[in-house]
C-alpha cells in the first residue's frame, strides 16, 4: 500500500485511513449545459418530425393538394429566409466575440440577431394577417390547418428565442460573459441555429414543394 | 484571442458558411420556381429541393451549431434521431397514405357548407380570390358511400 500512495501524484493527498483520493470530475466530457441544450435539441427534433411528418403522410393520403406557390407567398417568405439565415450568421458572430472576450461585439452582434429575428416574426404575422384577411384560416380545409399549425410552432419558437437573446444581451451588458466563461451566449446561439435550420426545412415543404 | 476563438477562426470562416447559404437559398427557390414553372417530373423537383434543403441544414449543424468539432458525448444525442423518425414514418405512412380504396371520402375532402356536398378535390374548394368553394360555384364531389360524422 505504501508503494502505491508512493506513485500518486505529489498534489495529492491520502486522508488519515489511507484510502486515496482523485481529484477528477467523473461526468461526461462536456459541460452540463451543453449536455441539457442538445438534449433538448433532440426532443425538439423529434417534435417537429412529428408535425413534418404528420404533413407529408396527410399529403400523400389526399387526392390532390393544393400548389402552394398558388396559395402563398413565396417571394416574401423566401426573402423571410434570408432574413433567418441572416440572423443566425449574426449569432456567430456574437459567439465568436464571446470567445475574445470582447463585450461591446457580443452587445452589437446580439442586437442585430435579435433584430434579424423580430423581422422574421413581424414578416410572418403580416402574412397572417393577409391569409386570414382572404379567408385562409386553419378550419377551411386541411392544407390550412397543417400550414398553421407547422409554421405557427416553429413562429413560436422563433419567439421564445428572441426573449431569450434579450435576456442574454442584459447578461452581456451587466458584463456576466467573459473569454473563459460564454456558455449562456454558445446554449442561446444553438438554440438560435436550431429554429434556423428547421425553417429552412418547413420552408421546402411547405411552400416549394 | 482566446483559445476557442482562435481554434474556430482557424476551422471556418462564418462568413463563407452564410454565403454558401444564400446561395444555395437562392438555388433552391429558383429550382422550385423553375420546376413548377417547365413542369419538372415530381422525382426530380423534390429531389432537388430536399438536396438543397439537406445541404443547407448540414451547414447549420456542422459548422453553426459546432456539431463537427463536438466529442462523441454530444453527437451521441443527435444521431439516434434520423432513425426515430424513420420509425414514425414507418408506423404511420401504411395506415394513411395510398388507401384512397380504404376511405370512402379521401383525406382532406371538405363539406361546402353551401350545398352540403363534400368536395374531394380539395383545390376546388378554397380560391384565394374568393374565399371557399361556396362562393367559387365548385362541382359538388362524385363521392360514394355514406358521409362519416
Amino acid at each position: 500500500m505504501s508503494e502505491a500512495l508512493a506513485t500518486l501524484e505529489p498534489e495529492v493527498e491520502a486522508p488519515a485511513h489511507h484510502h486515496p483520493v482523485y481529484d477528477y470530475d467523473s461526468g461526461p466530457p462536456v459541460e452540463r449545459g451543453k449536455f441539457a441544450i442538445w438534449l433538448f435539441l433532440a426532443t425538439e427534433v423529434m417534435f417537429f418530425s412529428g408535425l413534418i411528418g404528420a404533413y407529408i403522410v396527410l399529403r400523400s393520403a389526399t387526392k390532390s393538394w393544393p400548389d402552394p406557390q398558388e396559395r402563398l407567398a413565396v417571394n416574401i417568405t423566401a426573402f423571410n429566409t434570408f432574413v433567418l439565415i441572416t440572423s443566425s450568421w449574426l449569432m456567430v458572430k456574437a459567439l465568436f466575440a464571446a470567445k475574445r472576450g470582447d463585450r461591446g461585439g457580443i452587445l452589437r452582434w446580439l442586437a442585430a440577431t435579435i433584430v434579424g429575428g423580430s423581422c422574421f416574426v413581424g414578416i410572418q404575422v403580416y402574412e397572417y394577417i393577409q391569409l386570414v384577411k382572404e379567408g385562409a384560416i386553419p378550419r377551411v380545409d386541411i392544407f390550412w390547418s397543417t400550414f398553421y399549425v407547422m409554421t405557427g410552432f416553429h413562429g413560436f419558437h422563433v419567439v421564445v428565442g428572441v426573449i431569450w437573446l434579450i435576456c442574454v444581451w442584459f447578461c452581456a451588458l451587466n458584463g456576466r460573459y467573459t473569454a473563459k466563461n460564454h456558455l449562456g451566449v454558445e446554449l442561446a446561439g444553438l438554440y438560435w441555429h436550431f429554429v434556423d435550420l428547421v425553417w429552412v426545412l418547413l420552408f421546402t415543404i411547405v411552400y416549394l414543394f | 484571442m482566446s483559445h476557442d476563438a482562435e481554434h474556430d477562426s482557424k476551422h471556418f470562416s462564418a462568413e463563407k458558411i452564410f454565403g454558401g447559404l444564400f446561395l444555395f437559398t437562392m438555388l433552391e427557390v429558383g429550382w422550385g420556381l423553375v420546376g413548377k414553372h417547365f413542369a419538372f417530373n415530381r422525382p426530380m423537383l423534390w429531389g432537388g429541393l430536399l438536396f438543397f434543403a439537406f445541404l443547407k441544414g448540414w451547414l447549420i449543424a456542422v459548422y453553426f451549431m459546432h456539431l463537427k468539432f463536438e466529442g462523441w458525448v454530444v453527437k451521441s444525442l443527435i444521431l439516434p434521431t434520423p432513425f426515430l423518425i424513420m420509425v414514425i414514418f414507418g408506423y404511420v405512412m401504411p395506415d394513411v397514405a395510398d388507401k384512397e380504396t380504404r376511405l370512402v371520402h379521401p383525406v382532406g375532402s371538405e363539406v361546402d357548407p353551401a350545398t352540403g356536398q363534400v368536395v374531394e378535390d380539395m383545390a376546388k374548394g378554397w380560391h384565394p380570390d374568393h374565399g371557399s368553394a361556396a362562393h367559387s360555384g365548385a362541382a359538388p364531389a362524385a363521392g360514394t358511400g355514406k358521409h362519416g360524422e
